[in-house]
């Protein structure tokens, strides 16, 4: 339960850091933390247009991607707090619940019949499917480390050997956060602030999305910023208590948007033929993460 | 109660044969359900711990026949005539077209009810010679149920591709059931026990996975799924991708548990086929433009994941881990139910498409599901669940492979560890595969607008049709919502797969609790949709809604053909795995001196690395060597008489200077 607290706390000013981050580092005045709530809400008052062509699968997408996103987040812990659902092997559930958020979202930017939403779409499905080996090696790995096959379990049990483990988090902290890049389609994968259509990923199949829809949308991208930016934070909080935790999930949050900003202001894209090989080498870094837990087990001879 | 299964189909092909083509469909289906009936009852005696052990005398050569229905013969057998049911049904309605051409249906529907009970023969009759008649006549009549449409060249070709593939597993087969007859000198299944006992387990077990594999699909032994499948009516390829590929998996699983050592060896040479097998076949679906090709090579990738769960299952024996067992069995036990009911789910509703548009490219099709609705919201069910998304039922049978998976990463072995992660990283590309081939296929086929104006005379397809599909939903939805149930049966069904390895109950409990957690799971993701949704709707009620054309980013004339298309959807992951998809081009390139280029094509297909690259190969060595020997064939009578008079001469003088002895 207080994950899920957590993480909805996290999410409210998350892209509003980044944005700020953004603005303060291009000497633009910008706008206030709070600002992407407050277009949502306002998205949420707003009338919706639908486009002649769509289907009901176009208005049914944004809620089931929306619901997806919240099942995902319950499967969460926050150190020692375990998630509102956490089972054995709850990891694989996270993954797969977010694919099913992702398959609505692609077909639905099909149904609109737009070259440039199937555009968008066939680079969604592509990339995060080379990003699918990333995540699930970490957590092998992880799992061998533990013992363990829980989010929550694997998260507790991760600091109780040697230090090296941090090192290993740090590993994997960058895994994720590569990965949590990919899933919300920012650089260096995805520019959000692109004009041009051709050149857009998760912007691209959105065009079409107004009003309610939208505001579905955009809430969902807000959390799955957060719940992932809590998977880092779960990597280093172990079983510390909570009076250290709480800061320190908030202190790490900021940083991840304060890096994420930075990463914008600084980086330009990818070119968009070499981000599948960029992606899958995040494979190898899990690999990485893999070969380091052998060596902190002895299974090496 | 068994003979039954032989005995009606008998008079049913009487009936069928003499009744007028409209009876005809309905004396099969009905012959079907009493067979249904007849095998289901003793196979559910099974599972609820009354097996059926007797023999059949069936004359002097053979002897005795031994006839077992066991709990994993019983799980077959409901799932063979769960999706055989179903099928008769929909081709009933399928076949309505062909109404005036009685002698074609009699032949169909004969072989259909032959083939149903051939099925069932396969699962119960434990006697190397009779097993292989029933495997035969089953390979036999579902080649005629393939050529249904046998006046199109490429339908006969799939036939008889299929049939001569059908005819290499039955020697792998025969080979494996007479090695065990010159050993033990018996033909009965437990033969083959006594032989693992006292010789090494690994070839004779791979002889009969070499046969058994063909059926089932492994690579490199699949190329005739993709072909027979485009070609066979939508009904048979659902009962074949949706059971007869599951009978490879049969007599795979049956071998297994009469394994007395070297499970680890086999274990690693399984699951490493497997995984190979899930990339390829989804790496291809995910390419291909033929909506019922793809869904064969999907069939494919879904055999991988179940022989994942095999070799999951028999590391666990192994290694006398009896969580890995219990997962990696009970995963691939469960994955075969529900791949069943969604690849038939798919096979129904994509030739419910091909039904109404006459074509199997996905490029001609799009906009579909304003005409058809039922059937694109059917097709999006089977995908989903296909891809294993969590409300539907492939996930509960992915999550425990996975867990298994996981579970066996937790050992000494380093071997086994590099192993199990890199199946785990396989298993979890082929899943993002499968969301990229089945948005794709979903996406072209029923969204946006029509690619070509043919299309725009489909409309919804019968009740006849839709109504098995419905079930078949219903019981997938039980499979998600309920898992503990199905769990608990199959438990049943995999109680007798190994003979070495004690299973504790407690040791498995945790895993069984949480598999059946897993429905609530299920049913909370769909709760918290309808509540997302329930909140939209009365947001929304205050809202004004409009219509406009979709956003062509300024340009406002677009048509239909500047849709994104299903090969430009899956061109990046053609590209990535050039050296897996070979690509075949065929255009006419642009002459310096051509001022005005006259109306061109351009086409380009993706072909079968295995079946370019190797299959093809052996053929065209095989049909040169086989050309030497063209003279002898020469079409003159003359010749013909000599190669007699030739013969009987040998004949002859063998005989008389005694040279046969």
């Amino acid at each position: 339960m207080l994950s899920v607290i957590l993480i909805l706390s996290a999410a409210l000013f998350f892209t509003g850091v980044i944005n700020r981050t953004k603005s303060i580092l291009t000497g633009r005045k910008g706008p206030g933390v709070l600002q992407p709530v407050k277009d949502i809400i306002r998205l949420f008052k707003k009338g919706v247009v639908y486009s002649t062509t769509t289907s009901f699968i176009f208005q049914a997408a944004p809620t089931i991607y929306f619901s997806s996103v919240i099942m995902a987040m319950l499967v969460v812990p926050f150190g020692q707090s375990k998630g509102l659902i956490s089972f054995q092997g709850d990891f694989i559930f996270f993954a797969y619940v977010l694919a099913l958020g992702k398959f609505f979202s692609i077909i639905s930017a099909m149904d609109t019949g737009s070259s440039f939403e199937g555009m968008g779409a066939s680079r969604e499905a592509l990339y995060s499917m080379f990003a699918e080996p990333a995540f699930f090696i970490l957590m092998g790995s992880m799992a061998l480390l533990t013992g363990q096959t829980s989010f929550q379990e694997i998260f507790a049990d991760l600091h109780l050997g040697s230090p090296i483990s941090y090192a290993l988090a740090m590993l994997a902290a960058f895994v994720v956060g590569m990965v949590m890049m990919i899933e919300n389609s920012r650089m260096p994968i995805d520019d959000p602030k692109t004009h041009l259509e051709l050149t857009m990923i998760h912007e691209v199949m959105i065009l079409d999305n107004s009003g309610f829809d939208l505001g579905l949308i955009l809430s969902a991208g807000l959390i799955k910023f957060a719940i992932y930016g809590a998977l880092i934070v779960n990597l280093f909080i172990g079983m510390f208590p909570y009076e250290y935790t709480i800061p320190m999930f908030f202190a790490i949050q900021v940083m991840a948007a304060v890096i994420t900003g930075g990463i914008e202001s600084f980086m330009a894209r990818f070119r968009m033929s070499h981000n599948a090989q960029f992606i899958f080498a995040l494979t190898s870094v899990s690999l990485l993460i893999f070969f380091g837990v052998l060596m902190l087990l002895g299974k090496f001879i | 109660m068994l003979h039954l299964i032989w005995v009606i189909p008998v008079f049913s092909i009487a009936f069928i044969s003499a009744l007028p083509s409209g009876s005809k469909p309905v004396t099969a289906t009905i012959s079907v359900i009493l067979v249904a009936l007849a095998s289901g009852w003793p196979a559910v005696a099974a599972l609820t711990g009354h097996p059926v052990d007797t023999s059949i005398y069936a004359g002097s050569l053979i002897g005795d026949v031994a006839v077992r229905l066991d709990g994993l013969s019983a799980w077959f057998i409901l799932i063979i005539n769960f999706t055989v049911v179903t099928g008769a049904f929909f081709g009933t309605g399928y076949l309505k077209a062909h109404q005036n051409e009685p002698s074609r249906l009699s032949l169909h529907w004969s072989s259909f009810v032959v083939f149903h009970a051939a099925m069932i023969f396969v699962c119960i009759l434990q006697n190397g010679f009779a097993f292989l008649v029933a495997w035969e006549i089953m390979s036999l009549s579902s080649m005629v149920l393939v050529i249904f449409d046998h006046h199109k060249v490429e339908t006969l070709k799939a036939g008889i591709n299929y049939l001569v593939q059908m005819h290499i597993s039955v020697v792998f087969l025969t080979v494996g059931f007479i090695w065990v007859y010159t050993q033990t000198g018996s033909m009965d299944f437990d033969a083959i026990r006594t032989f693992f006992k006292g010789n090494p387990n690994l070839w004779l077990f791979l002889v009969f996975f070499a046969g058994f594999g063909f059926k089932a699909g492994f690579i490199p032994l699949h190329s005739w799924l993709p072909h027979a499948h485009p070609a066979a009516p939508s009904h048979i390829s659902g009962i074949m991708s949706g059971v007869i590929v599951k009978l490879g998996i049969y007599g795979i699983l049956r071998m297994i548990s009469y394994l007395q050592s070297d499970f680890i060896l086999l274990g690693e040479i399984v699951i490493t086929l497997s995984v190979l097998t899930g990339l390829y076949g989804i790496l291809n679906a995910s390419v291909n433009r033929d909506f019922k090709k793809m869904l064969a090579y999907c069939t494919i990738e879904n055999i991988g994941i179940i022989g994942i769960g095999a070799g999951i299952g028999l590391i666990g024996i192994g290694t006398k881990s009896p969580v890995m067992y219990f997962l990696g069995f009970g995963g691939a036990l469960l994955h075969v139910l529900n791949h069943s009911l969604f690849k038939s789910l798919l096979f129904y509703s994509a030739g419910s498409v091909y039904l109404q548009t006459h074509t199997r490219d996905m490029e001609k099709l799009g906009g579909l599901i304003k005409r058809m609705p039922k059937t694109a919201v059917i097709f999006l069910v089977g995908a989903l669940a296909i891809g294993g998304m969590p409300p539907f039922n492939g996930f509960v049978s992915e999550f425990l492979i996975y867990c298994g998976l996981i579970q066996g990463i937790d050992t000494d072995s380093i071997y086994q560890i590099m192993l199990m992660i890199l199946v785990l990283a396989g298993l979890s590309v082929i899943g993002g595969l499968s969301l990229l081939a089945f948005t794709k296929s979903f996406g072209t086929i029923f969204l946006g607008q029509p690619r070509d104006p043919r299309q725009h005379e489909a409309h919804e397809v019968s009740r006849l049709m839709l109504i098995p599909q419905y079930i078949i939903i219903a019981v997938m939805m039980s499979v998600a919502l309920v898992p503990g149930l199905y769990m608990s049966i199959v438990k049943v069904a995999m109680a007798g797969m190994s003979e070495t390895l004690i299973v504790d109950p407690a040791a498995v409990d945790t895993y069984s609790a949480t598999a059946a957690n897993i429905g609530l799971f299920s049913l909370l993701v769909i709760g918290i949709t309808v509540l997302t949704w329930l909140i939209r709707v009365q947001v929304m009620k205050k809202r004004p809604l409009a219509e406009g054309p979709t956003w062509g980013c300024g340009y406002v004339a677009p048509n239909s053909t500047m849709q994104y298309t299903a090969r430009a959807f899956s061109k990046p992951v053609g590209k990535i795995f050039d050296f897996l998809l070979p690509e075949k081009k065929q255009y006419r390139e642009l002459e310096p001196a051509e001022i005005f280029p006259s109306h061109r094509k351009y086409n380009a297909q993706y072909r079968d690395f295995f079946e370019f690259n190797f299959i093809d190969n052996i053929t065209r060595f095989l049909l040169k060597g086989a050309g030497y020997f063209r003279f002898i064939q020469n079409g003159r009578t003359q010749s013909y008489l000599l190669y007699g008079i030739v013969f009987i001469l040998v004949v002859f003088l063998l005989t008389a200077f005694n040279i046969l002895q």
